[in-house]
């Protein structure tokens, strides 16, 4: 189990200067990610899901930086690169990225041909006929019709499905060993989107990827990923199995991301939301961070951090509700209907 | 695109004949004494008869009809004071290729130092203390801010004494023409700088650098095969207003320096009150002016990719 | 809780809310209790004293060249406009009258009358060095070139302030028309598609030679073609405003056209007027010079520092004489780069673009 990790974090710290004052966006985060498997990392806007992956390419923007922990990968700290010339050994080469606009992810002034080109003459040494051979075949690949056509074409030509082929067409000629796909469908129609989501499968399985979805949208969860990481106010507050998260979850704020699913509401009954906003990170967080959003919190909430409690090998949650000192909370209704399995997985 | 370009030209000239005949129109109300050599000397009735002669006591459309005429046969009128009785168009005819040069070769090293300049500040940006950056922004803040009429004369007083050229231009020295091209092309290197370092900036913040970035480009390959081509295409839009600001200060410059060009002809039929030759220039300024706006459009069409057809986005 | 704003009860209520939590002290047996649920509390975190103006100021204060210009231009402002009052000082124009000794012509010894006292007259204070006298030495006519200085920078500082104010109200008026009556966006349009074409400078010239040569009509031929540039800017700005979802949604909810323009249109508006104002005054400045220069600007009866450089370059071939030139270039672009650079800061800190850090 151990040599299987890929990608492992550990008590990861980043603080981004703001307004001459110091923000701790991830706070002391520690993640496993195996190899081949697709791991989902779900949180509300400003969860700090999207800096956390930065991180693992060195693309922080220009205010934010790592001030602690580790991030081993192939024996490396990342954590610790500091040069363009460290990181340019893991970007692309081992970690690639979809991003999540592919409105704006491409350049407008180069043809699309070029642009994948640039990977395929990076990563795999190849130029002039044999880089365009290879292009094409993976616009072929990625599901793009008359590659020959396309390749000398700009990306306003495309529409907004396609130009993210092409984007993960790029992170393919990379041939990464991580694949990951922040928000990667949350751009586009919902036509578009399953489309997209089994492109990225056929791909992880040709290529033999780990993938790292990040994502607010629970429906794009449940299809795809083998195991989700919940992270709410820069932490991870409960990690398990896609049956675990979904069918036992353990930490209130879960809950309350799964009990707001559209697909979870009861005809006649108001749909749930959660009260409140996430934390602001210009203050210090004490405690459990979603306590002031939680009607059931404990008092203890409020004065300590919850340490991770272990459901099963393959579950843990930050809450003090584990603890065999607290009393027996209920989740809330909608969680026991999924339970019961009262929705389907691919709802 | 041709057919862009079609509209694009039809359009300009569409402006170029409003814009010339409301000109026209306004030149109208020049005073009278611009159309005579001697007018202290003249009486009354030579002035209404002289002023008969000359058609400029018809009504409105009937002189501007006339005017169109004669221009589309090239014919501008004579002058009345700068030399007597010959006609406008020849005087300037033998004006145009000084300019020209002079024009264009100071475009073009505006070109070659700003674009370099503005690199070099965008680069600069990312370094530590930044201190190109703020070299160059205060070049560019200079000459933006001095009113160019003050930077020249600056230039031609403080250049001709510490490099011992001569105050005055003669066409065979080449050493009278270093100062009056630099100080032309001033503007224009400030204003390249200025816009290439701004959009160089405002390029690398966006997402497909970050993609670039993430598939593994170095960052210097990055800025130039993507950031500074982007950036370079819409300065093709600032090629007219340069042209516009070497027009207007050649004005300036070439009655300074003695140079016997369009500039300095200018402001001579102004102090001469010269009307039809003050007349036919102004036309020709703004016909440039017009002209320049319309090569940008093209020029920008053809670099462009997405420029969608007939789509003008608001002028400079 | 120094940041927080007591702007309203909810705001109020979050302070003490927090507060409260700070200071509560749970006993050991108590902990694993549910706590007390205040829903206000859960917003606390969410809640970003966010505010326009004073994020603006924020921005422009913590650019220190911009703020020091500022210092330098509200002191020469001030300087400028209480110079006529202080004591001692005359009208700008006065001619001043000074004793000479009179000195041979040919060998400059000094005249003597038949007394041998060296005959003086009085004659004009010409081209009088800078000194104790005159700080900034006299002109070829005998005036004091500081006064001058000081009232031709009113001059100038006055043109420049109605240029931007006639620029910037016709601007909005027609802006705003322009953006918000449909039916209007086509003529406009046009119009500036065909006179944004013209060289302002030409324009200036083409007017100044046709009328009389003054302030008065450096004025309006400055403002002629500027307010097109404006009103296209607030053009943009009230077109986007009035597509933007958010109003479309504040206007289903009821909010009516006042409000829209006072809540979103305002703001954008009061950082166009200063910042063109900023900037329409170098132009002016500028394109006085310019035109004085052709001999078409104000007449030096009334100084300006456009013709008071202009004086200046007349003299400049004798090296003696050249601090005529230099005084009015220095205050001139003291002004002129002051103004630039605050109305450039100024733009850049009201974009809320620049609000983040």
């Amino acid at each position: 189990m151990e040599n299987n990790v890929i990608l492992s974090v550990r008590d990861l710290d980043v603080k981004f200067s703001l307004r001459g004052r110091s923000l701790h966006t991830i706070r002391g985060v520690s993640l496993d990610v195996q190899r081949g498997e697709s791991l989902a990392i779900v949180g509300e806007s400003g969860s700090g899901k999207s800096v956390l992956t930065k991180t693992f390419m060195g693309l922080l923007d220009g205010n934010g930086s790592i001030t602690g922990g580790s991030i081993l990968y192939n024996g490396q700290d990342l954590a610790q690169y500091t040069t363009e010339k460290q990181w340019l050994t893991i970007r692309g080469r081992e970690i690639a990225m979809v991003m999540q606009d592919p409105m704006t992810s491409l350049n407008p002034l180069k043809t699309i041909g070029y642009q994948v080109g640039e990977a395929v003459t990076l990563h795999q040494g190849l130029t002039g006929e044999a880089a365009k051979k290879a292009v094409l075949e993976l616009l072929a690949d990625v599901g793009i019709s008359e590659p020959e056509r396309r390749y000398s074409q700009y990306p306003h030509e495309f529409s907004g499905g396609m130009r993210q082929r092409v984007v993960i067409a790029i992170a393919m000629a990379c041939r990464p060993k991580i694949l990951i796909c922040d928000e990667p469908t949350t751009a586009l129609d919902v036509t578009i989107q399953a489309q997209i989501l089994e492109l990225i499968r056929q791909m992880q399985k040709k290529y033999d990827l780990t993938t790292i979805y990040i994502t607010h949208d629970l429906g794009v969860v449940a299809n795809v990923a083998d195991r989700i990481a919940v992270m709410y106010a820069g932490d991870i507050v409960e990690i398990g199995t896609c049956e675990e998260i979904f069918y036992d979850p353990r930490h209130p704020y879960t809950w309350a991301l799964l009990s707001s699913l559209p697909q979870l509401g009861v005809k006649g009954e108001e749909l749930y939301s959660i009260q409140g906003t996430p934390p602001n990170f210009f203050y210090e967080i004490q405690g459990d961070a979603f306590a002031p959003r939680n009607p059931k919190a404990l008092k203890i909430d409020f004065v300590e951090r919850p340490p991770y409690f272990e459901v099963s090998p393959t579950h843990k949650a930050r809450t003090w509700l584990l603890d065999p000192r607290a009393p027996k909370v209920e989740p809330p209704e909608q969680i026991k209907l999924l339970r019961e399995g009262g929705v389907n997985r691919h709802g | 695109m041709t057919k862009y370009i079609g509209k694009r030209l039809l359009r300009s000239l569409l402006t170029l004949f409003i814009i010339i005949t409301i000109v026209f129109a306004l030149l109208r109300f020049m005073p009278i004494e611009g159309y005579f050599q001697n007018f202290e000397k003249m009486s009354e009735n030579q002035i209404k008869v002289g002023l008969q002669q000359l058609g400029v006591t018809d009504p409105l459309p009937v002189q501007v009809a006339n005017f169109w005429q004669g221009l589309v046969k090239g014919d501008l009128g004579v002058s009345h004071k700068y030399r007597v009785n010959t006609p406008v168009i020849d005087i300037i005819a033998q004006k145009v290729p000084l300019s020209l040069t002079i024009g264009m070769t100071s475009l073009c090293i505006a070109l070659l130092i700003g674009l370099p300049l503005g690199i070099f500040m965008a680069r600069s940006t990312r370094s530590r203390w930044k201190i190109g950056d703020k070299l160059g922004t205060i070049f560019v803040v200079v000459i933006q801010a001095v009113p160019s009429a003050v930077y020249h004369l600056m230039i031609q007083f403080y250049g001709t004494d510490a490099l011992g050229f001569s105050m005055f231009f003669k066409p065979d020295d080449p050493s009278t023409w270093i100062l009056p091209i630099l100080s032309l092309s001033l503007g224009n290197i400030a204003y390249y700088a200025m816009w290439l370092r701004r959009y160089m900036v405002d390029e690398s913040n966006k997402d497909y650098v970050k993609l670039a970035r993430a598939k593994g480009l170095p960052g210097a390959v990055i800025s130039r095969r993507h950031v500074f081509r982007n950036a370079f295409v819409p300065l093709v839009q600032f090629i007219p207003t340069s042209i516009i600001l070497t027009l207007m200060g050649s004005l300036y410059v070439e009655s300074l320096y003695s140079i016997p060009g369009m500039g300095g002809l200018l402001v001579n039929a102004i102090q001469l009150q010269d009307n039809t030759l003050v007349q036919g220039l102004v036309l020709i300024y703004a016909s440039i002016s017009i002209l320049g706006l319309l090569a940008g459009d093209i020029l920008m069409a053809i670099l462009d990719p997405r420029i969608s057809l007939s789509k003008k986005e608001g002028g400079r | 809780m120094a940041f927080f704003r007591m702007k309203d009860n909810k705001t109020a209520a979050l302070a003490s809310s927090l507060e409260e939590r700070v200071q509560r002290q749970y006993t050991p047996e108590e902990l694993f209790d549910f706590a007390p649920y205040d829903p206000n509390a859960g917003e606390r975190g969410g809640y970003s004293n966010y505010s326009y103006w004073r994020s603006t100021l924020r921005a422009f204060r913590k650019n220190r060249t911009a703020v020091f210009f500022l210092l330098l231009i509200v002191a020469t402002l001030l300087f400028t406009f209480l110079e006529p009052f202080l004591p001692y000082e005359p009208e700008a124009n006065t001619i001043y009258w000074m004793e000479k000794a009179e000195v041979d012509m040919w060998t400059l010894e000094p005249l003597l009358d038949e007394a041998g006292n060296p005959i003086v007259k009085t004659v004009r204070a010409v081209n009088e060095k800078p000194a104790d006298r005159f700080w900034f030495g006299t002109n070829s006519i005998g005036q004091d070139l500081w006064s001058q200085i000081w009232s031709g920078t009113r001059t100038s500082l006055g043109i420049g302030f109605a240029v931007a104010c006639i620029d910037a109200l016709l601007g909005i008026l027609i802006g705003v028309l322009w953006g918000y009556v449909r039916k209007l966006d086509f003529l406009f349009t046009e119009l500036y598609n065909v006179f944004d074409n013209v060289p302002q400078t030409l324009l200036v010239i083409i007017i100044s030679y046709i009328l009389r040569p003054g302030v008065g009509t450096m004025i309006f031929a400055m403002c002629l073609t500027s307010w097109l540039q404006t009103a296209r800017f607030v053009r943009n700005q009230v077109v986007i405003i009035r597509d933007r979802d958010y109003n479309l949604a504040s206007r289903c909810l009821g909010s009516s056209s006042w409000r829209i323009i006072t809540r979103n249109l305002l703001p954008y508006l009061v950082s166009i007027i200063t910042m063109r104002m900023a900037l329409a005054i170098p132009a002016a400045i500028g394109n006085e010079v310019f035109i004085n220069y052709i001999g078409l600007g104000v007449p030096p009866e009334t100084p300006t520092l456009g013709n008071l450089v202009e004086a200046g370059r007349k003299v400049m071939m004798e090296p003696a004489l050249r601090y005529q030139l230099f005084f009015p270039v220095i205050i001139l672009s003291i002004v002129t780069i002051s103004f630039y650079i605050i109305g450039n800061a100024f733009a850049d800190a009201a974009d809320p673009k620049n609000h983040v850090n």
